[in-house]
Order: C-alpha cells, then structure tokens, then sequence
C-alpha cells in the first residue's frame, strides 16, 4: 500500500493523510474543533463591533472639533486654548479587535491646554471595575488559554491506545520508523488547530480595519506569535506521550501542566511581584506631591489676590489687568508644575525599575511571555499608551508655544487665528518597534518549543511497544 | 454505623492512600497558606499607607495658612479609601477601582489611580489570593476526588455487588459524599486554622471595624460552594458513561465556571447596558455646562434679581459675586452628582446581570458574594464616593457660606485662617455591616442556595436512577 519510491517527507505526508482520516472521524476532534472555530468566531466579533463603535467615536469627535473650530467667531486666546484646548484622540489600532489588553484600563483620549499645570488631562477609562478584573473575552483570552487545553484534548491519546491495543506493532511492521508515524501525528494535530487559530481572527480583524500596511504587518507577526506558543505546548504534549503512560494519565499529567503553568504559575508569580516588587505607592506620591507644591501654590494665591485667582473677568480689571493676570498665572503655574515634575519624575523612575524587576519574573510561564507579546503586536499594551502619551506631549508643545504669547497679551483671537492653531494628527508607532520589542519573546517560546519537539522525539526513540 | 459511614471511610482511606491525592492537597495546602500570608502583607501594607496619607493630608490642610475660604476649596482636600481587612481574603475589586479622590470646587471626579494601572501587563491573568485559592483550585480538587467515585465502582462492575448486599442507594449517596469531604477536610482545617490566625495577628488598625460576621459569612460561602461541587461531581459520575468521560465532563464545567463565566457575564452585562466610554462621559458632561450662562451672565443675572429687591437690602452689591458663586457651584454639584449617579447606576445594572449569570454558573454567585462580605465589591466602592460627595458638598458648604455670611463689601482680599479648616471635620468612614452587603447582593445568596438544594437533589436523583452496569 505504500509508494516504495516515497523518501522521508513522503512517507511522512503519507501517514499524515492517514491519521488526518482517523482523526476527522474521531467524535472528541469534532467537538474540540467546532467549539474551537465558534469561540474564536464570537471573541472575534465581539471585538470587532468594539472596534468599529471606537473608530465611529473617534470619528466624531475629530468632527467635532474642527466644526466647533469652524464656527467661532471671535474667542478670548485662554479660553480657546484651556478651556476649550483640543482633544487628542487615539483611534483603535489595526489588530484592536484581537485584544482589549489594557484598553479599558488607559483612556484614549487626552485633553491638550497651554497651561503648565493641567498640559494633559484625562480621566480614567470608563469601565465596570469587574469587567476589568474578570477581563474581556477577547481572541487573545482564547489563544492563551483555551488553545493549549484544546491542544491537550487532541494530543493526550498520540501513542497510547494504538501501542495498548497493538495496532502501532502492526504498523510498524511496514517500512516505517516510528519517529515518522509521530511526525505524522504531530503535524495533523499542528495543522487542525492552527488553521481555525489564524484564518479566523485574521478574517475577523480584516472587517474592523484599513489594510494598511500596520494590518499585513502586524497580522504576520501576530500570526508568528502565535503558531510558536501553540508548537510549544504540542511540543509539551509530545514530551509527555513519549514518556509512555497510558491515554488517561497522560490527560492527568497535561491537565496538571496547563494548570500549573497557565493559572497557577501566573497566579503564583503575580502574587510574589505584589509581595517583592510592590510598585510605588500613588497615595504617598500624592502626599509629597502635595507637599512639594504647598508653598509654591499658598504664594501663588496670596499674590493673585485670592478670589480673583479663579475667576477672572474682564469687565472689572480691564485688558491690563487681564495681561497681569495671565502673567501672575503663567508664573504660579509654572513654579508648582516644576515641583510636581520633580515628584512625578522620580515615582515614574521608581515604577519603571519595579517593573522590570517584575518583568524577568513573567518569563517562567509561556502564557505570561505570550501574553505581554500578544498585547503589544495587537496594539493592546501599555507601550502603545506611552507612545501615545509622548506624542501627544510633542503636540502640546506646539499647542502650548502658538497660545502662550496670545494668552499672556490677553488677546482675542479672530477665525483666522484661531483656525492657524495647530490641530492633532495621531501617527501610530512604526511596527518596527512593536516587532523590535516582541522578536526576544517570540524568539524564546521558539526556541523552546525546538528543544520541546527534539526532546520528544529523542524519548519517541526508546518508547516501549 | 451505617452502610454509609463504611464506604465512607473506604473512599477516604483509598484517596488518602492515593500519593498523588495528597501531592495535590499539599501543594493547595500550601498555595493557600501563601496566599493568605501574601495577601495580609500587602492588605496591611496598602492599609497603613492609606491610614498615614490621610494623617498628613489633614496635617496639610490645617496648616496651609490664611487665604481666601474659596481659595481653600479650589485647593481642595484628598480623601483615601479605607483599606478593608478583609480584603487580604479577597481584594475583590480593590485593585481596579481608584485608591483616593480629590474633593475641589467646581469640579467632582471619580477615585482616581487604580493599582491595575500601575501593575505589570501579566497582573491582568489573574493573582493567586485565597479567594481564588477557595473558588478555582479547592473546586479542581473536588473534581479530582468525585469523577471516579460511583464510575470507577460501575467500570469496575464492584457496583451491582455493592447494591446486592443491600446498601440503599441513599446510603451510596451519603457514603461517597463524605468520602469526598473526609479528604477535602484535610485541605480546609488547617487552611482556615493557619488563615484565620494569620488574619487574627495581623488584626486590623481600625478596631470599629466590623469583621466577625464578614469572615463567617465567607467561610459559608466558600463550604457552600465546595458542596455544590462535591453534589456536581458525583451526579455527574453517576450519570457518565465511565470515569474518563465524567472527568472530561467535570473539567470542562470546571473551566466554564472559573475562565469562561467572568468574562462573558461581564460582556452580556454590557451588552445589554452599554456604559459610556471615558470620552463620551467626559463630553456629555461638559456639553450640559456649555448650555449654562456663563460667569458673566451669571452675575448679571444675579445683579438684577439684587435691583428687583429679592435679597436683602443689608447684601452689598460685590456680595453679588458670592451669590452668583454659590449658584453654580449648586449646579455643578448638581450636575456631578447625577452624573455619576447615573453611572454608578449603570455599574448596579451590570453588577445585578453578573448575578444573574450565576445561575448557570454557581462560581459567579460565590465571587460576588466572597467579594460583598469582603468589602471589596462595586458595592461598597459606591458607598465610599458617595460618603466622599456629601464630605465634599460639606465641606464646600462650610466654606462657601463663610463667604457670604463676611458680609464683607469686598470679598477679594476677605482672609480666613486655620479656626476655619478646623471646621471643616476630618473625613470618617465607616464600613457598612455585613447585613447591609448581603442585602445588596441577595441574589446571588438565593442562587447560591439554590444551587444547592438543584446539586444535592440532582445528585440524589442521579444515584437513585443511575445505571448498574
């Protein structure tokens, strides 16, 4: 029955098309498969009508903004520039719909002013606390967890039942080896679940984006990403089938493993960083930012003659009295955003190192390596948060440097004026970072799932018939 | 004895002979020691920082000097939330609400800086607590008991003979699910021992703090849930085909309940009520001030109700200012209160879907009631801003009218010191009782013990008409 002329790899995709007949008409394959494709399919489309509804949101109040712009006809230069400001808008990335990540935790929206002291205000992303805590169900959420579980049910019985039953003798009585009949198994078992992983998600993402060159570049990464933590816990199942237990305590032994990798691991992990690397205290640092800026502030009040101070009108001290104002205002500003700085800076620098303390923790778990990887390929991460926030930071330089001047003469800006203002164009990160960050990551779980697979057939070669 | 305690004792004796039984209990055992000792730690560190940053936010608004009562109010007061000691249990929601507001005039915001902002990225997978120890991995160790109890008898064929000798079949019930709960003790006493003296040592800073009904309210959550899921495992091992398909079974309820529910209840919750992203919220908000008058208008306003004699005569007319200032900070305060009411509202209507959700997932209703007797919950989260909004109007109150109550003809220079913030009080809260958080989460109580009841007849169904062979 076998092409004598067949070398290695055709031997191989011989046995490949054979256990794909045994497995396709196997009950357990079935199930794993459709319940497989319907959750990544629900995830993904949830996401995706996330994605669109943030994109329209965005849209419109880009809008607007430029129509209220438009339609001014003389404004007050601090009023424009304050109270009005300009909202620096965040679109949801290409892959947004594979991920919420950090998205309902960060806002994605800045409001910009020319003042020193509240530059860039936002609020906190509105967001039930328990859905942050319980996370979204999202295509990530799927890939990290119900994947290799779902690997799990189709790999636990590789070997087992046919060696128990004795039909893997009489298999290898052909010219076969049985390093080629696991191949064989392997790669089935690798493809059955990889195609839905991909093509799914992909298709979905595709219907919620531009296909730009961020979309093709991050899809291929996300698609690489995600194949390696899958080989991975194959490669974990394999190890484990060819140390030769029998089907139902290899299914004991993987279970064991995802739990302890998946959930308790991360778990365990999470609690020792809370334990030894607790992140700096917000309470305290509002304390001594408090503190810090005390002096600054009580002064700054005494000379702009208290009441005044926070509700200046024209109409009792004049355009003079204005222009002093806005000067005595810059002034006081500007002291107590330097000391603000001072404590913000220094509890930045703190979060930074006890975060990447945290960060060689996270390394014992490929979920935890997979996790961070997928949020930043998804656009999903913190990274994208900070990219965001210094860019906005640039813009509100501009902002700053067009309106001080007007605001400090107490000026009124005519339509022209006001429309020569600069206004807020996001430039998403170039994917080079995002793949520069991700490479090690992905690099790792790699590698690891090489040593997995050469370690599982190394053992396949003294596995007892 | 009975035939029950017999069998009893056998299941309790081969599980505890069984070494990887007493592999896995030992490693709960001693992931929720752990835990509960990791949780203390953090629970009193966050606790002490609170309680000290509330001292010297006090200090500071006491001795910031002379200005103007407005001045004080826009230089505002920080409120922090009160760490609960029960949260070293189960810190519930704490990490992902804000830790501490900031109370100024005009504006109202919500608790800002949640911890989960701060945290690494992979905190969001979840962090061991005993808690999740109680509600994810004990439930894993009661499926890992309970698959084979009436299967492996069946796929032995010891069941027949067992039947044969005349043990009831309601005796098998109670045989195998103290069988089940003989090993799980050896898990849940020395846990709950070594937890609650813990907890005990590290007793609370604030002694008002009313935690005895809390911990025993959470105790009969997590032993309620643990039973429900003894009476799950056994009806399904009655039921299954044989005890791999009940382990399969079993796992995939499992990693329904402790994975799959949370987040998909939470998305149900918003699919049927949407919440405003922050964007939106922030927007509508201003777009109702954008309909108001403006400060100007406000003043002549109020200036010509002055000419129409509807203040007294005695207010002189720069007191027209004042005026005008209490007014819109009357609607701002309005305005904010209602807004976040609605909000906060909005988060009950999502809560109260997550409840609802229990009753097909019974993990559900024991994490919502975990958190409730914890303090930890959106619940209690409310009952802190709400407690921080009448500090905050208070306060406001006091210093506002001492503005108008001057008399001054110039209020611009009008200079008032420490004798006033000392009037301003310190800012106390007090938790509400246990019966309160039940009250509040009386849903998932009923679901939970319903569940119960549902379990343990499902389970006796199961064995009275289960197969032999």
């Amino acid at each position: 029955m076998m092409h004598p002329r067949a070398g290695y790899g055709g031997l191989v995709a011989f046995l490949a098309r054979h256990e794909w007949r045994v497995l396709s008409s196997s009950a357990i394959t079935r199930v794993v498969l459709v319940v497989f494709a319907m959750v990544l399919l629900i995830a993904g489309l949830l996401g995706a009508a996330r994605t669109l509804r943030e994109r329209e949101t965005v849209r419109t109040f880009e809008q607007r903004a430029v129509q209220q712009r438009l339609q001014t006809t003389a404004i007050r230069a601090d009023v424009a520039a304050n109270e009005r400001g300009w909202l620096a808008l965040l679109p949801p990335s290409a892959l947004a719909a594979l991920a919420v990540g950090q998205g309902d935790v960060y806002p994605n929206y800045i409001k910009v002013t020319a003042r020193s002291l509240d530059a860039m205000v936002s609020g906190d992303q509105i967001e039930h606390p328990q859905a942050v805590a319980s996370g979204a169900f999202d295509v990530a959420f799927v890939i990290l967890f119900l994947y290799p579980l779902l690997i799990f049910a189709i790999s636990f019985d590789l070997t087992a039942s046919e060696r128990d039953r004795g039909t893997l003798r009489m298999v290898l009585s052909q010219p076969v080896t049985l390093g080629q009949v696991v191949a064989g198994k392997m790669i089935v078992r690798a493809l059955i679940l990889a195609v839905p992983v991909v093509a799914i998600p992909i298709a979905v993402a595709a219907t919620a984006s531009p296909l730009d060159a961020q979309f093709v570049l991050r899809g291929v990464t996300w698609t690489m990403a995600v194949l390696v933590y899958g080989f991975v816990w194959h490669g974990l199942a394999l190890v484990v089938n060819a140390r030769g237990l029998s089907a139902p305590a290899n299914a004991l032994v993987l279970a064991g493993l995802w739990l302890l990798l998946s959930v308790v691991g991360p778990s365990f992990v999470n609690l020792a960083i809370a334990v030894q690397y607790p992140m700096p205290s917000r309470v305290q640092a509002a304390v001594e930012a408090r503190n810090a800026t005390q002096e600054a502030t009580v002064q700054g009040s005494q000379q702009l003659g208290q009441f005044l101070q926070d509700h200046p009108t024209s109409a009792n001290v004049g355009r003079d009295g204005m222009r002093q104002f806005a000067m005595l205002q810059a002034s006081r500003d500007q002291r107590v955003a330097d000391r603000l700085q001072a404590v913000e800076a220094s509890f930045d620098a703190q979060l930074r190192r006890q975060r990447q303390l945290a960060s060689w923790l996270s390394l014992l778990s490929p979920t935890m390596v997979a996790q961070v990887a997928l949020l930043d390929i998804a656009g999903a991460s913190t990274y994208r948060f900070d990219h965001f926030r210094e860019a906005v930071s640039v813009f509100q330089r501009d902002w700053r440097s067009f309106f001080e001047p007007r605001v400090l003469d107490a000026a009124t800006l005519t339509p022209a004026e006001y429309a020569a203002a600069p206004t807020w164009h996001y430039q998403p990160e170039l994917p080079v970072f995002m793949i520069n960050r991700v490479m090690l990551r992905v690099v790792a779980l790699a590698a690891l799932a090489a040593v997995l697979w050469w370690v599982g057939f190394k053992r396949y070669e003294g596995y007892q018939l | 004895m009975g035939a029950f305690w017999t069998i009893a004792v056998k299941d309790a004796t081969e599980i505890w002979r069984d070494g990887r039984f007493r592999w896995a209990a030992g490693l709960l055992l001693m992931l929720i020691i752990a835990a509960v000792a990791g949780g203390v730690h953090n629970q009193s560190q966050i606790a002490r920082q609170h309680a000290d940053a509330q001292q010297a936010e006090r200090d500071v608004w006491l001795d910031k000097g002379d200005m103007n009562p407005h001045a004080a109010a826009h230089y505002g007061a920080f409120v922090f939330k009160p760490v609960q000691p029960l949260s070293a249990i189960d810190p519930g929601l704490d990490p992902f609400v804000g830790v501490f507001v900031f109370l100024e005039a005009h504006k109202q915001q919500l608790a800002r800086h949640r911890p989960i902002e701060d945290a690494t990225p992979t905190r969001r997978l979840g962090q061991l607590t005993p808690a999740s120890a109680a509600l994810v991995l004990l439930p894993l160790l009661v499926v890992s008991l309970t698959f084979s109890s009436v299967a492996a008898e069946r796929d032995q064929g010891t069941l027949r003979p067992l039947l044969a000798m005349g043990v009831s079949r309601a005796s098998l019930l109670a045989g195998k699910a103290l069988g089940a709960m003989l090993p799980l003790a050896a898990v849940i006493l020395p846990a709950s021992a070594v937890g609650a003296a813990i907890v005990f040592w590290n007793a609370p800073a604030d002694p008002d703090a009313p935690i005895g009904v809390r911990a025993f309210g959470m105790a009969v959550v997590y032993l309620a849930h643990a039973v429900i899921w003894i009476a799950i495992g056994i009806t399904v091992s009655a039921r299954a085909r044989s005890q791999g398909a009940a382990l399969v079974v079993l796992l995939a309820l499992w990693f329904a309940n402790a994975f799959m529910a949370p987040p998909l209840a939470m998305a149900a919750a918003k699919w049927f009520d949407p919440s405003p992203s922050a964007l939106e919220f922030a927007a509508s908000i201003q777009d109702e001030k954008d309909t108001w008058p403006t400060w100007d208008q406000r003043v002549d306003g109020v200036m010509e109700r002055f000419l129409e004699g509807e203040f007294e005569s005695t207010m002189a007319p720069s007191n027209v200012e004042v005026v005008a200032l209490l007014e819109s900070e009357a609607d701002e305060t309005a305005l904010y209160d209602r807004r976040f009411a609605e909000l906060f509202d909005l988060y009950a209507k999502q809560a109260r879907t997550f409840e609802r959700a229990a009753i097909v997932a019974p993990t559900l209703a024991a994490r919502s009631l975990s958190m409730a007797f914890a303090g930890t919950d959106e619940a209690h989260d409310r009952q802190f801003a709400d407690a921080a909004g009448r500090y905050r109007s208070a306060m406001l109150t006091t210093l506002n009218s001492e503005l108008a109550a001057s008399g001054r003809v110039n209020t611009f220079d009008y200079v008032r010191g420490r004798d006033l913030w000392e009037q301003v009080p310190p800012f106390d809260y007090d938790v509400p009782f246990a019966r309160w958080a039940l009250a509040e989460r009386w849903l998932s109580a009923a679901v939970l013990a319903l569940w119960l009841v549902a379990a343990a007849v499902a389970a006796a169904w199961s064995v009275a008409t289960m197969r032999v062979e």
